[in-house]
């Protein structure tokens, strides 16, 4: 078994030849070939996904020319935001935040056990922040204005947003530069990536900036809607707890996706690869638990500053504790066992169980805890095309995900002369 | 033409012309706009309000919104549900049943002294005016936080139409500008409406509960609320009973996020600093080797 | 294998508490408009135990006692079965004994005094009462409210008495009721004293929580201290004094006399003034109509027609409110502590006061047939806080015994030409048909209003008060014009005045006067807009001549507003 596997990947490692481009038409011609469909065409995922992905343009092109209203989707005066803001934009940036904690630990802390996927997250956090912050462009109602914040036209410096757009904006720019090496070595381009490689560490540094002021600053655009959260959810700190919990939160989804990569890009990686992600999935366990454990007591602590404590027994109270309990302690205990004993499949299932928690929880600051008093019949509940719309992002971003993975040196080793110039 | 001669004609040019401007008789200026110093707003008396919905014709009227239908069958009906304002109605009326009779109040923007909608616009399309006037303009890329961030939950976005805006009040603007007056205070038969100047105004809240004791209450919603805002309203009920929040306190909504947004330029400048810090104590000794070699390479 | 069972289950519980959790979520809003109500029911007798001053939060329900029950059944035995008795007055506390103080000891008490009963009867084979826990407290009973309203002891009442007592006894005995407390008199026992000329109201002496002299304080604190709330002492007194001579009343055939049932005095029937105006008032040698005129004052005397004040009170509480005496005897030109220090002059003068003269009249004004003028017309003079000085010399004549009451008014000399039958009202023609105003009508309907009051003819002196309820604050000299007063154009413009900002405009000048005046005389007529003026015919006119051109180009752009068909 394990000298069949060798083999393969000699094989694969003797394919490979350093692309040569030079001009233009050379550029054209190697993307040509990229273009072409590695593997089977018609696997179940393709078949699920594919008509989804269909059905969502149609509907993506229906709602820019008709508006947000009905059916398109159940926004309303009373709830603004809905399951794009929340769900694509607020949770789909948390979930990034694998992005910035790893490079963090493996630039900074310089714990080279989790440089083999790093490449993998920033790859994935960089496609989030392109497709789901792009999502933006979807949920706001004058999309053609884009750029106004961009551009100038009355830069409104003391609005949270505009940190935000622009942090989202500069961002995706440094993550592009973190892993523009990978690109680099794709095209074969051996002088761009000598100089992009140097920039990673500047990249990084400014990425984490970057990241724990809009992690923060997502929640910090709810901060004005004081008198319309629960008073259990609400605090002024909330840019703290959204800082806190992207942590875990990207790292879940580390985990999630991690997890699913290896098991459909496995034929890439080899079997050392293979049992070193199980250390590295503990490592990250280890780092989640941390993390949700002090964002547990930060929760209580805030509950007892802000004199919430007599709403624990209201019937939101039952949905916070089973947010609080059952989506951030249980699935701690979960990481910490399974860390224990090196178990992973109680490792991934606690970071499902965290990746809900996080998703409830997004959600309940957008339309489930927000403008709470209001009777069933003005509350907000997601209508069925923006399920569609949001799925066919998600698809569409897993397969710029796959297209990438597959042609590019992201889960497997890069290319012997990148791997040189590295050492050095 | 040599360098002197050249500066002397259009020097001697310049002059004249500018002599001829001064001189020119009966020139006209541009109407200069009022030199606005204050915030201006309305005082709403609610004990004086009759529920005619005037104020929702005129304004739309003044606004091109589709009129309403005031007659006094139409309204009885209207005013049976609690209304809240929408994208084609800036301002509506509502009944309210207390203790001490039926009472009307018009809702509208209140027009803050220091806006939540404002702050929160990244692109400065919800501006407050030195006149106080909080107004939309067509730059806005329709993100719709301002309608999360305000308070009061006034702006409304028309989500039925294609190219949507934010419709909210915004006290008559361009009329202000000619030196009018809102459409809704022109039209109150009562002068439940009044328009002035915020000092003005608020004065005289003050003294219409002063002289009148029995007849409201003292607190003037507005005054201090949400940090103050340029509507104010008068009232001879406690404010919950007439549809009014109490919970809003008087902080004014943008300096919920100040906090945050001073962390910014902290954040900039130490976490590099720390990061980097950290980069530089945690690099493992061969590496160091390796760059001495390197840059003993490059001396050379 | 194991394993994946767990995890399927758990994920199963999972989903059941996000959906358990979201349903909660979304109705919350149900949950939080249920209040609970507590309902009042008819008092019947009944009474509600629950002691919330002794006992706090209850643990129990409340006990809906029936009162009107035990009495029936004890009628043989008497009310000291359950009730002590104290030198031969009952006294209405129960339970009888109460031996320590303290919430157990008073619960103990009540249950020995009630199941000891109810267990003696059973155990007689007589009708009894309950003697489980929950057949008394019933849950059913937690939120009732028993309220029984207040009983007026009027003059009616209060003029039955005195007729029955001094048929009783053959000459006019108030000893039997009224008493005084003498301050000074050490001996406690002695200090209860009846001193003849000094009958004054129970509440006097009874009523707690209201700021007193000096003396009166006193003599409340020990009241207070034992206890005897007005509502204490009334039963005491009167039910004891009704007790002891009903069974007589009875046998002479006389059903209703002397009640001693709750509702039969508690009945929440109140007779009006009118209907008391003839019964005669208590005797005090009051005089009907004394002349007050204070020693170093500047102001002349006042002739002041007490009797007919007298018919138009329901209590002489309403003028006399600390003490049966003339108002000066505590309030001196300067103010003395027996006053609390208000001065003569503020004591009749006071326009806010419930008990000056001023304030009662001033009240009187907010009555539906004057409000419609007087609620726009101040109350007083601003400067001295005190009334107008024109309405002076209406009390302050100096004549003894002579009340010059004024002529009723009359418009028979108005000038048929001037003051207009119809006047019309044509600056609404924009929007309105012109509104026909019934000019001469209204006066005359004021005038009537004015005639059928005593006291409106009493201030009313001449025809142009009336005028200047509508026609005001001009200058007097203008108003005085007896046949030509000025026209609401003069002083309400039509624009709008920045400067002046409650410089009321003629369209809400118009408004204020007309409909407040409607309004507050609860008029059927003239509350609708189109019963005053017509609606135009046809598309009405735009009330809105200037708009706000940047605004209404984007509402009204096509390409914007049509973008989407409906």
């Amino acid at each position: 078994m394990a000298g069949e596997k060798l083999e393969t990947v000699e094989v694969v490692q003797q394919k490979e030849e350093v692309p040569q481009i030079k001009s233009l038409g050379d550029f054209w011609t190697f993307m040509k070939g990229q273009l072409k469909p590695r593997g089977n065409i018609a696997t179940p995922f393709n078949i699920i996904s594919l008509p989804i992905m269909i059905l969502g343009y149609i509907f993506i092109v229906y709602r820019l020319a008709t508006g947000l209203g009905k059916p398109i989707t159940n926004l309303n005066q009373e709830y603004p935001w809905g399951l794009w803001i929340g769900f694509d934009v607020v949770t789909g940036v948390a979930f990034a935040g694998g992005a910035y904690v790893l490079c963090f630990v493996v630039y900074i802390l310089r714990a080279e056990k989790y440089h083999a996927i790093i490449r993998a997250t920033v790859l994935n956090g960089f496609l989030a922040y392109l497709f789901y912050a792009g999502a933006i462009v979807l949920d706001i109602g004058r999309w053609w204005n884009i750029y106004n914040p961009m551009v100038g036209n009355d830069f409104g410096v003391n609005a949270v947003m505009f940190l935000v757009a622009w942090h989202f904006f500069l961002y995706m720019l440094a993550e592009l530069v973190e892993f523009s090496p990978t690109i680099a070595e794709w095209l074969g381009m051996k002088w761009l990536r000598k100089i992009l490689g140097s920039l990673t560490l500047g990249a990084v540094v400014f990425g984490i900036c970057l990241s724990t002021l809009h992690q923060s600053g997502l929640a910090a655009l709810m901060i004005m809607a004081k008198s319309k959260i629960h008073p259990l959810w609400y605090t002024e700190f909330i840019p703290i707890l959204y800082f806190v919990s992207s942590i875990f939160a990207g790292l879940s989804m580390v985990i999630f996706e991690g997890s699913i990569s290896h098991k459909v890009f496995g034929g890439q990686l080899d079997e050392a690869h293979h049992k070193h992600y199980d250390d590295i999935l503990v490592g990250l366990s280890k780092i989640c638990a941390v993390a949700m454990f002090g964002y547990f007591f930060l929760k209580a602590i805030l509950l007892v500053h802000e004199h919430a404590v007599g709403y624990l027994f209201t019937p939101m109270g039952t949905w916070y504790l089973i947010e609080v309990i059952g989506f951030v302690l249980v699935p701690c205990f979960m990481f910490i066992s399974g860390a224990q004993q090196k178990n992973t499949a109680t490792i991934k299932f606690a970071a499902i169980l965290t990746m809900l928690g996080i998703i409830i929880n997004r959600l309940n600051y957008t339309f489930i805890a927000y403008n709470w008093y209001l009777p069933l019949s003005e509350k907000y509940w997601p209508a069925p095309m923006e399920y569609v719309i949001t799925a066919s992002i998600i698809l569409t971003e897993i397969w710029a995900f796959r297209w990438i993975v597959n042609r590019m040196p992201v889960l497997k080793e890069p290319p012997a002369w990148a791997k040189a110039m590295e050492e050095h | 033409m040599d360098r002197r001669n050249f500066l002397k004609i259009i020097g001697s040019g310049a002059a004249s012309a500018a002599t001829g401007n001064l001189l020119t008789p009966g020139r006209t200026f541009a109407k200069d706009t009022p030199t606005v110093k204050e915030f201006y707003g309305i005082l709403v008396d609610t004990t004086r309000c009759i529920g005619c919905r005037r104020c929702e014709k005129a304004c739309a009227e003044a606004n091109g919104l589709p009129v309403p239908d005031i007659s006094e069958s139409k309204s009885a009906d209207v005013l049976k549900t609690k209304r809240k304002t929408t994208d084609t109605e800036y301002t509506i009326i509502n009944s309210y049943d207390t203790e001490k009779g039926k009472f009307f109040v018009p809702k509208r923007c209140m027009h803050c002294n220091q806006p939540g909608c404002a702050a929160a616009c990244l692109v400065k399309a919800m501006k407050k005016r030195p006149s106080g006037h909080v107004t939309w303009a067509s730059n806005c890329i329709g993100c719709r936080l301002c309608m999360v961030s305000c308070p009061f939950d006034i702006p409304k976005f028309e989500y039925s139409k294609a190219m949507p805006r934010i419709q909210k009040c915004n006290l008559c603007f361009d009329r202000f500008n000619n030196g009018g007056i809102p459409a809704c205070v022109e039209v109150c038969p009562t002068q439940a409406l009044m328009f002035g100047s915020r000092r003005q105004i608020l004065e005289e809240g003050k003294r219409r509960i002063a002289t009148n004791p029995d007849k409201y209450i003292d607190h003037i919603y507005g005054e201090f609320e949400v940090g103050g805002t340029s509507h104010l309203y008068l009232s001879a009920v406690p404010f919950e009973q007439i549809g009014f929040r109490k919970d809003l306190g008087t902080k004014p909504y943008p300096e919920y996020s100040t906090g945050f947004l001073y962390a910014v330029p902290f954040i900039f400048v130490l976490w590099p600093i720390v990061m980097l810090g950290i980069n530089r104590a945690t690099k493992k000794d061969g590496h160091e080797h390796q760059e001495e070699k390197h840059e003993e390479k490059g001396k050379h | 294998m194991n394993r994946k069972w767990i995890f399927f289950w758990v994920s199963i519980a999972y989903l059941i508490l996000i959906s358990y959790g979201l349903y909660k979520v979304y109705t919350v809003e149900a949950t939080l408009r249920v209040k609970e109500v507590p309902a009042t029911i008819k008092p019947e007798n009944k009474i509600a135990i629950a002691h919330t001053e002794i006992f706090g939060k209850l643990e129990r329900p409340q006990v809906i006692f029936n009162h009107g029950k035990h009495e029936e059944a004890f009628k043989k035995e008497g009310c000291n079965t359950c009730h002590p008795e104290k030198d031969g007055q009952l006294i209405f506390d129960f339970p009888k004994t109460v031996k320590k103080k303290g919430k157990t000891a008073i619960m103990n008490a009540y249950h020995d005094g009630c199941i000891d009963c109810h267990k003696k009867q059973s155990s007689e084979k007589k009708k009894s009462g309950p003697a489980v826990c929950g057949d008394c407290h019933k849950e059913k009973d937690k939120s009732i409210a028993v309220k029984y309203p207040v009983v007026e002891f009027d003059f009616y009442y209060h003029d039955k008495h005195v007729k029955k007592l001094k048929e009783k006894i053959g000459k006019d005995d108030c000893g039997q009721c009224h008493h005084t407390y003498d301050i000074n008199e050490e001996d406690e026992a002695l200090a209860l004293v009846y001193e003849n000329g000094t009958e004054e109201s129970c509440y006097y002496c009874h009523e707690f929580g209201q700021k007193r002299g000096p003396e009166l304080t006193a003599i409340t604190k020990v009241a207070e201290k034992k206890g005897l709330t007005i509502r204490k002492a009334s039963h005491q007194q009167c039910l004891n004094c009704h007790l002891k001579y009903k069974e007589e009343y009875l046998k002479k055939g006389e059903k209703e006399a002397c009640p001693t049932e709750c509702i039969k005095c508690h009945t929440g029937k109140y007779r009006t003034v009118a209907e008391l105006e003839k019964i005669v008032r208590p005797d005090r040698d009051q005089k009907d109509k004394p002349f007050i005129d204070i020693e170093n004052s500047k102001m002349k005397g006042v002739t002041f027609d007490h009797k007919s004040h007298e018919a138009n009170s329901k209590t002489c509480r309403s003028c006399h409110h600390e003490t049966l005496n003339a108002c000066d005897t505590c309030h001196s030109l300067t103010g003395k502590p027996e006053g609390n220090g208000i001065n003569v002059a503020n004591a009749y003068h006071h326009v806010f006061s419930e008990h000056s003269c001023a304030g009662c009249h001033n009240k009187k004004k907010e009555e539906k047939k004057c409000a419609g003028c007087h609620h726009f017309i101040p109350a007083m003079d601003v400067e001295t806080m005190n009334p107008k000085k024109e309405t002076c010399t209406a009390c302050h004549s100096g004549k003894k015994d002579q009340i010059a009451m004024p002529k009723p008014l009359s418009t028979a000399g108005l000038n048929k030409d001037k003051v207009k039958k119809e006047v019309e009202i044509k600056v609404l023609e924009k929007e309105f048909e012109p509104s026909k105003f019934p000019h001469r009508d209204i006066i005359d309907k004021l005038v009537k209003v004015s005639n059928d009051s005593k006291m409106a003819t009493y201030f009313h002196r001449n025809l142009q008060t009336l005028c200047a309820g509508c026609h005001h604050r001009s200058v007097s000299e203008a108003e005085a014009q007896k046949d030509t007063p000025p026209n609401c154009r003069n002083c309400h413009m039509t624009a709008y005045d920045r400067q002046n900002l409650n410089k009321i405009r003629l369209l809400s000048a118009y408004h204020s006067q007309c409909l407040g005046c409607h309004e507050k005389m609860n008029l059927e007529k003239g509350r609708k807009c189109t019963e005053c003026h017509k609606a135009k015919p046809g598309d009405p006119k735009k009330i809105i001549t200037m708009r706000n051109e940047k605004v209404v180009k984007q509402n009204t752009s096509i390409i914007i507003n049509e973008w989407r068909p409906e």
